[in-house]
């Protein structure tokens, strides 16, 4: 078993990974900066800098998820999309590459749903509750699990056994990564969104929304994505294995600090809202499937 | 609902499906019947709608909407509609989400609060049991389940109806293919016998856990004296019931169950906005309303 700090020189080391695209650093930058002041050129760029990048992020502008079609060029997606949400895009095509196809601990495809479903639900609950920025949540719901990356590719064989004894004894993920690496995804996914500089707000999603009554910079936000990622686990777009749990909704934590601001949530109607999960599905699964597998089972 | 869905014979344009009538249908029917269906599923609906509005004649889905919302015979459509919805719903194992949720979460918790209590016996009831697929599925996952999670525990299920006919077809338990769909070979020797070429019995021992029993949901002096019970599975059954009714069978169903019991409804049926004594728990995949003990003040059940 390895502590943190022992993993933390292979955390800082993924950026020498020749499958990392040269692209991650910059976007990082880029979508911390005001909304106003990105420049559109840039995006075209950083997208078209990879020819795989930007059909991936072609198919995604095109997919009946984000209610676009016919979106043929960089410029139009960015155009149709808005730049926050082409942001977030490239970011998820980028990281499906940093872990190779013969290190997965399981299929990338179910970690891809999880974290795509995670996003479009924490926007969901975003525009639910009137919080300022949907397309923040959507990116924060995307990235939330990159210490799940980062444990695939620094624990490659442990995070295996891991995975393998969550499944067993049918427990939460970040429970049995304690057991048995001695720290978990929210710890390391930290390292590696620090040292890649991303948004403290996006940090702190990352580092807390398996612990909610730590205070983040923005709390909201992870609450947000820890009511998302219940969800989205509750409803089959978890992490590929039944969990043994029952989960009032409406008296956890994160949600009570939410109700505290939005007193409407109060008449949210929470079966309606996974069924509404339930309905995305099969276009979540297919969306995942072409554009997420192809870099992954490249490699096989 | 995908099982009918493969069933279907009209598939509306897809132009159709963009039609807002259908919306304004599949809310109206949520109102009215609690059942939902989110918008990626709309072509269900429109298909279920399409044979609804051959039978009236109706030419398009807003001329459709008009026959459920200002015609004088809208409740009477609106129930065909629903009939429409749930038919051929029903089949042996349907919903395995509850039943994993019953062996993951919910049974661990009832057997050690009732072992704790020294009172090892499970009661549950299936409120609108139809042709008796329901009751004969818990008695198999409880019988199942009896060496290992239920060791000395008895249980019994009492399953009710208020259809004479559906009940005589339950107590005679004679399936099909369709009912045993997703009844695995093993499960169908142990508690099967054959019946005919085509069809099955279930065996006299799954009977014996299982007392029928007609009972109207609406009675009140009936409701009153149903006690004590642990789970209660009733399953687009309320969708005939209007919202004043459906208030006062789950104030029954909330005195019925003992405290730390469970209610289940229809994979896609809601009690929002019906009642607020029970507390919606989400399982994986499934929902179930918790009649929590009093004064539990805890966010996960214990």
């Amino acid at each position: 078993m390895k502590t943190l700090d022992e993993v933390r020189p292979a955390i800082m080391s993924l950026d020498a990974i020749p499958a990392i695209p040269a692209i991650v650093k910059p976007l990082a930058a880029m979508l911390q900066l005001p909304i106003e002041k990105v420049d559109v050129d840039q995006v075209v760029d950083l997208v078209s800098y990879d020819s795989s990048v930007t059909a991936q992020c072609l198919r995604m502008a095109n997919s009946p998820l984000f209610g676009r079609r016919n979106v043929e060029t960089v410029r139009s997606a960015i155009l149709t999309l808005g730049l926050q949400r082409v942001q977030a895009i490239l970011m998820g095509c980028c990281l499906n590459r940093i872990v190779p196809a013969e290190k997965w601990a399981f299929d990338p495809a179910i970690f891809w749903r999880h974290s795509l479903g995670c996003a479009l639900v924490s926007r969901k609950l975003a525009t639910l509750i009137a919080y300022p920025e949907p397309e923040k949540a959507y990116l924060a719901g995307l990235l939330h699990d990159l210490g799940v990356l980062v444990n695939t590719l620094a624990c490659t064989e442990d995070y295996r056994k891991c995975i393998a004894a969550a499944r067993e004894e049918r427990l939460p993920l970040e429970v049995m990564e304690q057991k048995r690496l001695g720290f978990t995804h929210c710890q390391s996914g930290k390292v590696l969104a620090e040292h890649w500089r991303f948004s403290d707000d996006i940090v702190g999603v990352i580092e807390f929304h398996h612990h909610v009554d730590h205070t983040a910079s923005d709390p909201a936000l992870v609450f947000l994505v820890h009511l998302s990622d219940l969800l989205c686990r509750l409803r089959d777009l978890g992490h590929g294995y039944y969990e043994a749990m029952g989960v009032d909704l409406a008296r956890d934590q994160a949600w009570l600090s939410l109700l505290k601001h939005c007193p409407e949530l109060a008449n949210l109607d929470l079966a309606r809202l996974t069924l509404d999960i339930d309905g995305a599905m099969d276009e979540i699964i297919a969306l995942v499937d072409v554009v997420f597998r192809p870099a992954s089972a490249a490699a096989h | 609902m995908e099982t009918a869905a493969a069933k279907s014979v009209t598939a509306p344009a897809s132009e159709d499906l963009k039609d807002p009538a259908y919306l304004k249908i599949r809310d109206l029917i949520y109102e009215i019947s609690g059942i939902y269906q989110p918008e990626e599923k709309l072509y269900l609906l429109a298909s279920r709608c399409s044979r609804r509005m051959a039978a009236v004649n109706a030419k398009s889905p807003s001329e459709y909407l008009s026959h459920l919302t200002t015609r004088a015979n809208r409740e009477a459509e609106m129930r065909l509609l629903v009939n429409e919805i749930t038919i051929g719903e029903t089949y042996m194992f349907r919903s395995p989400a509850q039943l994993e949720a019953l062996r993951n979460v919910i049974l661990p918790q009832l057997i050690k609060s009732k072992t704790a209590m020294g009172f090892k016996r499970l009661r549950l009831w299936s409120a609108g049991c139809s042709t008796g697929e329901e009751p004969y599925t818990l008695a198999m996952f409880l019988l199942e389940e009896s060496a290992r999670l239920l060791a000395g525990f008895t249980f019994d299920i009492l399953a009710t109806d208020i259809n004479d006919n559906s009940l005589a077809a339950a107590k005679a338990g004679i399936y099909g293919e369709y009912a045993l769909r997703s009844t695995s070979e093993l499960l169908r020797k142990k508690y099967f016998k054959p019946h005919d070429e085509k069809r099955l019995q279930v065996s006299d021992q799954l009977k014996s856990l299982i007392r029928f029993d007609r009972v109207n949901l609406n009675d009140d002096s009936k409701m009153l004296f149903l006690k004590g019970l642990d789970l209660i599975f009733c399953c687009n059954v309320l969708i005939y019931f209007d919202l004043n009714s459906k208030r006062r069978v789950m104030q029954h169903f909330f005195a019925n169950l003992l405290s730390g019991g469970y209610l289940f409804l229809g994979h896609a049926e809601s009690l929002y906005q019906v009642d607020d004594r029970f507390r919606l728990v989400h399982f994986p995949g499934a929902i179930g309303y918790w009649k929590a003990p009093p004064n539990y003040g805890g966010q996960n059940t214990p």
